[in-house]
């Protein structure tokens, strides 16, 4: 019987270690919080906004996996959701950019002005966008 | 004697930031040369002169800097070891807000921690892992999982042991000298930043740079 619980213990340590490389290569890679640090001339405190990624994938991955529940108020609910609204947008925006999906239609479509009207139109459309998803309960 | 030819290296980084009003020499480049003397000379010639306050950039092509020297020293001969355009960025000796430092990285500090909770869970939904962990758990032990198997628990552990070696430190305590990805992407970023300026200045002929007339306070003696 324990050879099996060893294989499971094994399948389940590389899947963890698998995902947590890969996720987090994902984040780093594209460069969201590089550019937080830079905007907000905090680069030097680099070092603790990688912990700070660190831990939240260590603990968000526990409290999910065990489904803790955790009662803390609305208030830290609006303050959780407000912030991880502000990272997934930063990503979302990060992955466009990476992809080169700009510079190739401006280029195709030949856009010279107007692309802080853009910039803003995509992020209504995607701020619309969730509070339809939301909404229609999709 | 034959006039032997001086010959002075020059270095300059990508990026400088200067408070003072005039520029000197010696603010952006590092410089060698074998007559010891030259040397203190060189470092003290003006380059330019910012007129007003406030923050200002320039992009100074490296030809600008060695027909600043020539000027004064025509019979030098100058090697360039660095960069062929130095990025002066001039801003107003000030004291940092200790404050509003604090709230941004406070700020920011908060935003990745949530956002990396957030991203862990939404990848665990999106890809089912629990209901995935029940399927393995049924296919090698034959029988129904109750959610807390084994299977969670190393899960959990190896997603602590990943993260640790990806980022490779953890608090202030770092776990080889290699730099941290972040820290890479952050100078990969940096790099990006200032070639795109340089490249902005060059397009747009604001690059102070030799046999153009330029709006700056150049200094013409």
């Amino acid at each position: 019987m324990w050879v099996r619980q060893l294989l499971l213990a094994l399948i389940g340590l590389s899947a963890g270690v698998t995902v947590a490389g890969g996720l987090f290569s994902f984040v780093v890679s594209l460069g969201v919080v590089s550019d937080f640090a830079d905007r907000t001339h905090t680069a030097k405190h680099i070092l603790l906004y990688e912990t700070s990624v660190a831990l939240g994938g260590i603990l968000g991955n526990i409290f999910f996996i065990y489904q803790i529940s955790l009662p803390v108020g609305i208030g830290i609910l609006m303050l959780f959701g407000m912030f991880a609204g502000v990272f997934v947008g930063c990503w979302s925006m990060a992955l466009a950019e990476i992809l080169n999906v700009f510079p190739i239609f401006i280029r195709r479509v030949k856009i010279l002005k107007g692309i802080p009207y853009i910039i803003l139109s995509i992020a209504l459309g995607k701020g619309i966008g969730a509070c339809l998803f939301f909404f229609q309960g999709w | 004697m034959a006039i032997t030819k001086e010959t002075i290296y020059i270095k300059g980084e990508q990026n400088v930031e200067v408070t003072k009003r005039e520029v000197t020499l010696g603010d952006i480049l590092s410089i060698e040369c074998a007559n010891v003397e030259m040397i203190p000379k060189i470092k003290a010639l003006k380059l330019f002169k910012i007129q007003d306050d406030g923050k200002h950039r320039y992009v100074v092509s490296i030809l600008k800097i060695i027909e600043c020297i020539h000027r004064q020293y025509p019979n030098v001969d100058i090697e360039n070891m660095g960069k062929e355009d130095v990025i002066i960025t001039c801003e107003d000796e000030k004291t940092p807000n200790k404050f509003v430092h604090g709230i941004k990285v406070i700020g920011v500090t908060m935003i990745t921690f949530v956002g990396a909770a957030f991203s862990i869970m939404a990848f665990n939904n999106d890809v089912e892992t629990t209901k995935l962990f029940g399927q393995i758990y049924t296919l090698l032990m034959g029988k129904q999982s109750n959610g807390f198997t084994v299977l969670e628990l190393t899960y959990c552990v190896g997603v602590i042991v990943g993260i640790l070696i990806f980022f490779n430190h953890f608090g202030k305590k770092k776990f080889s000298v290699d730099p941290t990805p972040m820290e890479v992407e952050m100078r990969l970023y940096e790099n990006d930043i200032q070639t795109t300026l340089i490249e902005n200045y060059s397009r747009k002929e604001k690059e102070l740079d030799v046999g153009k007339a330029t709006s700056a306070g150049t200094y013409r003696t």
